[in-house]
């Protein structure tokens, strides 16, 4: 019995030990981890569309970012940007799409991804997310050789979430 | 001091974690698919082994032997947390590319290996270059086989492609051929130690 307490000691106050020292390398790294993510963004959704000066985050009632209103310098708005998911071969497939204010795509980016390699993972390379510059109609986007379901993915999810971004618009 | 020096080299090849004692595959054939993720896994797990084994030797006496298992994965993942938060804060892209198998550290036989293997038994200072040597073994292991599926699997090293008009396997950027490779390396390594 004494034992048990003994060893529950040993191990609570390595555990304490571990706590305070990953809290202490938390409290240093967390600005900056943050920090790296909002640059990421930013860098994200100046590449979607180049032609935007500033996006302002719209928010829906819960307080999740629906879509960013992007403005160029004068403050006319210019189109948005969005985030559309969808389920690929072996992931979730997230793109960044910036669509102008005429319903045509100014481009895409793919933020994550974890399809195969030399495959689907070829969905964020140019050849493909290239195609959707300037389009409308996203049904002449050709699908990558052997990455059917990838491909697919981001272009049905990208379609649908124009539709609701158009529907959102109108309200 | 030609003792430490010993326990340094064992890791690299008589004692490689992955060609000879065979540990820890799962994340080498997740993450060699290119050297940059081969280097920044092969760092991160040389970093905590070098840490683990350094704290463990140094508490070992401390440590009952009936609840030394959690008290080493405590250690364990503590160092692993610490590597990831710093891989996020400062590298986020090779973070990315690691993905899942930064926090799998932790179970990385390789680690809790040498923690039971050698450093609860052995001085501070011999498991620190115990760890040293085992996490530069398995980075040069790491280095091998994703510089042979980088180049058969896309054609490329370091990302730059080398030979124009060359098709690549890309069977060789699949765990498939991952596994492939492994067994070729593993088969060879066990020919040039018979030989030796």
């Amino acid at each position: 019995m004494k034992e048990i307490f003994r060893y529950g000691l040993v191990l609570a106050l390595i555990c304490m030990i571990a706590a305070g020292l990953l809290a202490t390398v938390n409290s240093f790294t967390k600005a900056k981890i943050l920090a790296q993510g909002q640059k990421e963004e930013e860098v994200g959704l100046r590449e979607v569309m180049p032609e935007a000066f500033q996006f302002e985050p719209i928010k829906s009632q819960t307080g999740e970012i629906l879509y960013y209103k992007a403005s160029d310098k004068e403050g006319r708005p210019v189109g948005i940007v969005f985030k559309a998911e969808g389920k690929g071969y072996s992931s979730t497939i997230t793109t960044l799409v910036g669509m102008r204010d005429d319903f045509s795509i100014s481009a895409i980016k793919i933020l994550s991804q974890n399809e195969t390699p030399g495959l689907g993972a070829r969905v964020s390379e140019e050849d493909f997310a290239g195609q959707f510059k300037n389009k409308k109609d996203l049904n002449d986007v050709c699908a990558i050789t052997g990455a059917t379901i990838s491909s697919k993915a981001v272009i049905e999810a990208v379609k649908k979430k124009v539709e609701e971004i158009k529907g959102l618009i109108k309200q | 001091m030609r003792k430490v020096i010993g326990e340094f080299l064992k890791g690299i090849i008589k004692e490689n974690p992955t060609f000879v004692l065979a540990l820890g595959l799962c994340p080498t054939l997740a993450v060699s698919v290119s050297i940059i993720n081969g280097i920044g896994m092969g760092l991160a797990a040389s970093f905590v082994l070098v840490g683990s084994n350094l704290i463990i030797s140094l508490i070992k006496n401390f440590i009952p032997q009936r609840i030394r298992i959690p008290c080493f994965i405590v250690v364990i993942a503590t160092f692993v947390t610490i590597t990831e938060l710093m891989m996020k804060a400062y590298s986020p892209a090779l973070n990315r590319a690691l993905g899942i198998y930064v926090p799998l550290i932790v179970v990385n036989c390789i680690v809790l290996g040498r923690a039971e293997a050698y450093a609860s038994k052995q001085s501070v200072v011999n498991s620190f270059f115990d760890g040293l040597g085992m996490g530069i073994g398995f980075m040069l292991a790491l280095i091998l086989i994703s510089a042979i599926r980088e180049f058969l699997g896309k054609g490329e090293l370091f990302g730059v492609n080398l030979i124009r008009g060359f098709e690549p396997a890309f069977f060789f950027s699949l765990p498939s051929g991952a596994l492939l490779v492994i067994g070729l390396l593993l088969g060879f390594f066990n020919l040039f130690k018979a030989k030796s």
